[in-house]
């Protein structure tokens, strides 16, 4: 009778199923989620783009549209509206020289370490202003540095002031001049621009109030 | 009790289980746990059966 009620807990074989039973369906929702994860973070094509399929991370070819960044009620945050097309550096940009822009922009910001003193999509640090949605800065859309720089459109503009920024004060915090040359410089804005039209979940929080408010100010404390 | 979804991939499964209070952490933990107790009561069962 005291047989009957013999504890499970001590039973090998119940730890064991349990044990198998756990690994094996968090190993199979990891593997599910990563795959499921993939269309997410894998970049639209310049198709996409022209047909109005929204995509996370837009083609490269994004830096031939207007990128307007835009409060959505429903998601609580800004998000980035691709527009109208739009000359880059005055004129289209084909998806291969797009493409091999970005690249060059991207190798150039970690050749010249930007994110020692900048943080982009949320990695690096708070020395300087957060360049994760810099082209987006209502400082660059109002003409304020175009006027300073002394040059037409807002990509000028950045690629100018990138040049030499230390001829221009725009920040508590003067940027040094890292001898970045014309080429670079363009291929800097053109990395800064698409940075600027990924759907980061409205990241950084409240970048146009911040903007304002922290104007000519950081937002590092 | 049901928020519309809000982020950009609602069609997606994982994005539907995240909705509303159910997090998709629950969600998970919830379905992961549960048939634990069918595991519990069958060895229980067959504990049961081996000792008489």
């Amino acid at each position: 009778m005291s047989k009957k009620n013999a504890s499970v807990w001590t039973s090998i074989r119940f730890w064991r199923r349990s044990a198998a039973w756990v690994t094996g369906t968090a190993t199979v929702l990891l593997i599910w989620l990563t795959f499921n994860t993939m269309g997410q973070i894998s970049m639209g094509s310049d198709a996409d783009l022209a047909n109005g399929v929204k995509k996370r991370i837009p083609a490269p070819t994004v830096i031939n549209y207007h990128i307007d960044y835009v409060m959505d009620q429903k998601r609580g945050h800004e998000v980035p509206v691709i527009g109208q097309k739009e000359p880059f550096f005055g004129k289209q940009w084909s998806a291969e020289e797009a493409a091999a822009l970005l690249h060059h922009g991207k190798l150039t910001s970690q050749a010249k370490n930007c994110m020692n003193c900048h943080t982009l999509l949320g990695n690096g640090a708070y020395y300087a202003p957060d360049l994760t949605k810099a082209w987006l800065d209502p400082r660059w859309e109002d003409g304020t540095m175009a006027a300073i720089t002394g040059k037409n459109s807002k990509e000028e503009a950045m690629a100018e002031f990138l040049m030499h920024p230390s001829q221009y004060p725009t920040h508590a915090r003067m940027m040094p001049n890292l001898n970045i040359t014309q080429d670079e410089a363009v291929a800097l804005v053109a990395f800064l621009k698409h940075m600027s039209s990924i759907d980061t979940n409205g990241f950084p929080r409240n970048f146009s109030q911040n903007a304002k408010r922290l104007e000519g100010g950081t937002n590092a404390h | 009790m049901w928020e519309s979804c809000t982020d950009i991939a609602c069609g997606n499964i994982f994005a539907l289980l995240n909705e509303g209070p159910l997090t998709l952490t629950i969600f998970l933990h919830t379905v992961i746990v549960l048939p634990m107790f069918f595991i519990y009561f069958q060895e229980k069962k067959r504990v049961n059966e081996e000792a008489r």
